[in-house]
Parts: C-alpha cells; sequence; structure tokens
C-alpha cells in the first residue's frame, strides 16, 4: 500500500502539467546560447548537449544538499530557506528558484495535503505539519531585525514534499534532476534547438540517467544522505553557469524568465 | 610587535592580525604574529586624502615561495576593532604547488571579525593553482550588529575579491588541477543572539579523477572570480557595478551607434569611460554580472586571461573612485 501511494505520489510530482509554472524557465540555456554563435544545427545541438550535462552537475551539487536536508530535516525548513537564499547570489536563479517555490507550496496547501492521512508514517506527518507551517509563516512573514526575510526558495521545500509524500529519498533526488532535465529540454524544443523526438530521445538516453545518477552519487552520497555533501558544503561547479544566468537580464529579447 | 606575555603555542602556519583603536580614534596594529609559511608584513599606516583622521593600516599576506607546497595549511586570524581599517594584500600570484594525491590538501583559513564600523578591503591577486595541485580555502567575515540600531546600520565594511586563475598557460596548464575550493560566507552577528548566515559564495572545481575534466567545465575562461561589496564604506561602488550593468549593451541587439563616432549629442565623461571599457571588455572576452542580494553586492566574471580581468577590475574601481579614495591608492596595489 505504501508503495503504491508512493508511485502515486512519484507520477504526480513528475508531471509537466503540475503547475509549478516550470515551463518559464531555462536554467540559464536562452542566455548561454546567446552568448555562443553556432555556425550549424548540429554544432547547436552539441553545444546544448555540453550545457545539458554541466547544468545537471551544477544544479545537483548546489541544490541536491538542500532537497536532501528539507527531505529529512523538514523542521529546519526555515533556516534552509535562509541559507539557500545567502547561497545564491544571482538575482536571475534566485527569482526562478523562489517562483517554483512558491508555486510548490501553493500545490501542497491547495491539493497535496489533502492527500495526507492519519494513517501516514510519523516521517510523512512531520514533513506535512512543517510544509503547512512554512506556508501559514510565510504569509505574515516580514523582514525580521536584521532585514532579512523568509523568501521559499523551491531545493528544500521540494524535498519535504517529497518526503510528506512518503517518496524515498533517492526517488526524490533522482525526480528533481530529472525534472531539471525536462525543463531544459522542453525550453532547448521551444528555442528551436532540437526537435520533440529528438528531445525524447536525450530524456531516454542512458547518458542523461548515466549524469543524474552520478550527480546524486556524489551530493546526495548513499541511502538515507550518508556520504552526502552537508548544506555548507553546497557549491557552484560548473562556474560560467552564473555568469550566463547573471547575463540573461541583458538580452536584446527573450522568451524565457531564467 | 606584540608583547603580551602569554603567547599561544605557535602552530605552523597560524596567524594573528589585530588592529586595536586606541582612544580617542587612533587605530594601532596591536598584534601581528604569523608562523612558517605563513609571513605578515606591515608597512606604515597611510592616511586617506578626504578623512585625515582615518589613518589605513596595510599587511602584505606572503608565503615562503610565494605559494603553498602540499599540506601547506594557513590558519589567519584577524580582528578589526570599532571604526578601524584595514587594506590586505599579497606580493604575486598565491602559487599552489603539486599534490602527490588527492588526499594531501593544502588548506588556507582565513576568520575576520569586522566590528562596527570598521572596513577591509582585501583585493590580493589571483591564486594560482599549478598542474595537480590539491586546495581548499574558506573565508568567514564575522560583521558585529548592533542591537539598538535600526536594521544592520553601523556594521562594518567589506571588498573583498576572490579569484582564481588556469595555472601556468605557459607551461600548458589550463585548469589541470586535482581539487580547487573556495567559499567565502559573511555572518552577521548581533551581540546576544545567534549568527546568521547572510551570504555564502562556494565554488568548487574537482577533476573527480578524470584528467583536464575542469577545463571543460570554464568555456574558455582563464580566469574566473567573484568581489563581494557590503556595507556603509563600499555602498556608492556597489550601486556603480549595478548601474553600469543596467546600462551594458544588449546581447543579440543592433548597434545602431557602431561606426558613427561624430554624434552631435552631449557624451559626458562616464559615457566615455563606460565605451572604452565595454570595448575593451569584448577584447579581453570579459564576460560579467552583477547581483545586489540581502545588502551585499555580489560581482562575478570571468576572462580569456588574468590581465584581462585584473585591467577590467582596476579600471572599474577607478573610474567609480570610492576604494582610492577611502582606502587609499595601496588598496589597488595588486589590480596594477
Amino acid at each position: 500500500m505504501a508503495t503504491n501511494g508512493a508511485l502515486h505520489a512519484l507520477l504526480l510530482l513528475s508531471d509537466s502539467a503540475l503547475p509549478l509554472g516550470s515551463f518559464a524557465f531555462s536554467s540559464g540555456l536562452e542566455s548561454f546560447l546567446a552568448h555562443h554563435k553556432h555556425n550549424s544545427a548540429s554544432h547547436r545541438l552539441q553545444a546544448f548537449d555540453h550545457f545539458l550535462e554541466h547544468s545537471v552537475a551544477n544544479i545537483a551539487s548546489t541544490a541536491i544538499p538542500y532537497v536532501v536536508s528539507g527531505y529529512h530535516n523538514p523542521d529546519s525548513l526555515e533556516e534552509l530557506d535562509n541559507d539557500f537564499d545567502a547561497s545564491t547570489p544571482c538575482t536571475v536563479a534566485r527569482r526562478a528558484s523562489i517562483s517554483q517555490g512558491k508555486a510548490l507550496l501553493a500545490i501542497w496547501d491547495r491539493a497535496l495535503r489533502s492527500s495526507l492521512s492519519p494513517s501516514s508514517s510519523p516521517e510523512s506527518q512531520r514533513a506535512g505539519a512543517a510544509l503547512t507551517a512554512f506556508s501559514a509563516a510565510l504569509k505574515t512573514s516580514k523582514p525580521d531585525a536584521l532585514g532579512l526575510q523568509m523568501n521559499a526558495h523551491f531545493p528544500s521545500l521540494f524535498g519535504a514534499v517529497c518526503c510528506a509524500l512518503s517518496l524515498p529519498e533517492h526517488e526524490a533526488t533522482y525526480l528533481f534532476l530529472l525534472n531539471h532535465a525536462k525543463t531544459l529540454l522542453s525550453a532547448a524544443v521551444r528555442a528551436s534547438v532540437l526537435g520533440p523526438y529528438q528531445s525524447q530521445a536525450v530524456l531516454a538516453s542512458a547518458r542523461l540517467q548515466g549524469w543524474i545518477e552520478a550527480s546524486i552519487a556524489s551530493t546526495a552520497g548513499g541511502i538515507g544522505g550518508k556520504g552526502g555533501i552537508a548544506v555548507e558544503d553546497a557549491a557552484v561547479t560548473v562556474p560560467p553557469m552564473d555568469l550566463w544566468m547573471g547575463r540573461h537580464e541583458l538580452l536584446y529579447s527573450r522568451i524565457f524568465n531564467s | 610587535m606584540s608583547s603580551t606575555f602569554a603567547s599561544p603555542p605557535s602552530t605552523p602556519g597560524n596567524g594573528i592580525i589585530h588592529l586595536a583603536l586606541l582612544p580617542p580614534n587612533t587605530p594601532r596594529l596591536k598584534t601581528v604574529k604569523y608562523q612558517y609559511p605563513l609571513k605578515l608584513i606591515s608597512p606604515g599606516p597611510l592616511r586617506t586624502a578626504d578623512e585625515p583622521y582615518h589613518s589605513v593600516h596595510t599587511v602584505y599576506l606572503l608565503t615562503y615561495g610565494g605559494g603553498l607546497v602540499a599540506g601547506d595549511t594557513i590558519d589567519l586570524h584577524i580582528i578589526l576593532e570599532q571604526a578601524t581599517r584595514l587594506v590586505l594584500l599579497t606580493q604575486g600570484s598565491t602559487k599552489l604547488f603539486k599534490s602527490p594525491s588527492r588526499d594531501i590538501i593544502s588548506k588556507q583559513n582565513t576568520v575576520v571579525d569586522l566590528a562596527l564600523g570598521s572596513a577591509l578591503c582585501f583585493l590580493p591577486d589571483p591564486i594560482q593553482p599549478f598542474e595537480k595541485a590539491c586546495f581548499e580555502q574558506r573565508q568567514i567575515y564575522n560583521l558585529a550588529v548592533d542591537e539598538d540600531a535600526e536594521g544592520v546600520s553601523g556594521t562594518g565594511s567589506l571588498c573583498v575579491l576572490d579569484w582564481v586563475c588556469n595555472g601556468r598557460p605557459a607551461n600548458g596548464e589550463n585548469w589541470s588541477f586535482l581539487r580547487y575550493g573556495s567559499k567565502n560566507e559573511i555572518y552577521l552577528c548581533p551581540v546576544n543572539g545567534k549568527r546568521r548566515l547572510l551570504l555564502r559564495d562556494s565554488l568548487l572545481l574537482d577533476d573527480e579523477g578524470a584528467d583536464g575534466s575542469v577545463v571543460t567545465r570554464m568555456d574558455g575562461l582563464g580566469v574566473y572570480g567573484t568581489l563581494i561589496l557590503y556595507g556603509s564604506v563600499f555602498r556608492s561602488l556597489g550601486q556603480f557595478f549595478m548601474d553600469e550593468f543596467s546600462v551594458m549593451p544588449r546581447i543579440g541587439g543592433r548597434k545602431w551607434d557602431s561606426g558613427s563616432e561624430d554624434g552631435e549629442e552631449d557624451v559626458d565623461e562616464a559615457a566615455m569611460k563606460r565605451a572604452v571599457r565595454q570595448r575593451q571588455e569584448l577584447a579581453d572576452g570579459l564576460l560579467w554580472s552583477v547581483a545586489s542580494v540581502r545588502g551585499c553586492v555580489v560581482v562575478k566574471f570571468g576572462a580569456k586571461e588574468v590581465e584581462g580581468g585584473r585591467k577590467w577590475l582596476r579600471t572599474m574601481l577607478i573610474d567609480e573612485g570610492s576604494v582610492w579614495r577611502e582606502l587609499g591608492e595601496r588598496a589597488l596595489l595588486c589590480l596594477r
């Protein structure tokens, strides 16, 4: 029964129709393309392939520790939120993370929350209660004495939602990275880098699976978060990513928000 | 320099810089201590042009051999008392020598405690990791916060640069080290409360066992850096970076003005400097971006070569002028 519940939650959270607004973001892809002149379509496709690999690695090294920590310590969501905000000194990346985090909280409040039942595991109950409390606190949040404010960043909230819906940890991290790859591929299709079938082929490929598994292994560690990276050691591993993301603001024409 | 009776046990690589304030307002270097391989040199203080009562102290951070050999560890603690100002400099890039294995990591830890109204300006030469170097550094800046003041007014100010280059390109090195990690953290420390993380900027480049895997992540850059600005002393500089970024030419837009230099419109001095700088940015393959978050201004930049990055930073800092005014010409020595 529990596995069925987890499967159901997995399918819900992996649905591209989940109203997170992810379609609005390209995670620096649009800016990356604008910074590089590609002579031919195949050249462009190759560059995208490269970008996808690095983007998955970079989102893993910066965000997966927060997903895992939100999953295991939902009671410290506020602190995780502060620390992730402090660790994201890029206006564009910050905007994307907050917008998706707020959307996820709204989905939690209006929809997913009702799926928690008294028969759910204590961990699920705890994560659910923490999410509901976080959402309530966010609504009345004001800058504190130090001028800092709650923001609702996506990664730690995603971890907590996965825990509340009884998804195993590995599935939660895998889903987080796969969703990121799907968002990038969908952006790439709309930016005419590749066609819909090519995009599916990349999604289905063993290479993408390999990148995701390798990223999980190097950031989340083994099962139970053992050997994983602590949130204070989350780091940017592809530095130009920050430049492309930041410079998205400078594009003459834009179809995405990031 | 110090005459404390009980000197702490000397550990290799440890250092202390304590800049005290003698009443009523004379800053004095109370302690400058160091152990091999670290070496600290402090020339006499300078007075800045516009605030004669503000003498600025300078300390050079040096290492024997100009860098760190595998396994070296440096621990530096810097204490800035109220209203003092310190300029930290290096003499040439910090070389990171080859490590026999990835288990032997050289480390550099710096903790700076900034009292109210103090200021630190740390614009060093870049870190230069040689082939197979293995290195991690962490800089922690603790800013004291006045509980009685509104928000965070009166806290110390920071202008710190952290940059790394691809090694010795002349020897064929191009991001060929094993591991390079650098972390900058700023904490707000209320007297009677828990310290809060204000900013964390963390970079990790590890080849993960695959030779030459770092260079593929650098997209042709030869140097990459982060400049962090915080506090009242560097507010106008931060605003300058924000303003300059907002008037950058749009990427992918037509350059309608190109080719015609005979415009009759008023071209002010700032616009002329900007035009010169932007041409130079293009020539040096310099890319930069800036964000103003949580009261900090964080500038990220990359260039094909160290000189391009250095030139750009120097031009930006000199065009704006406040570092020179507030901390003296010496603060910019490493960018010369």
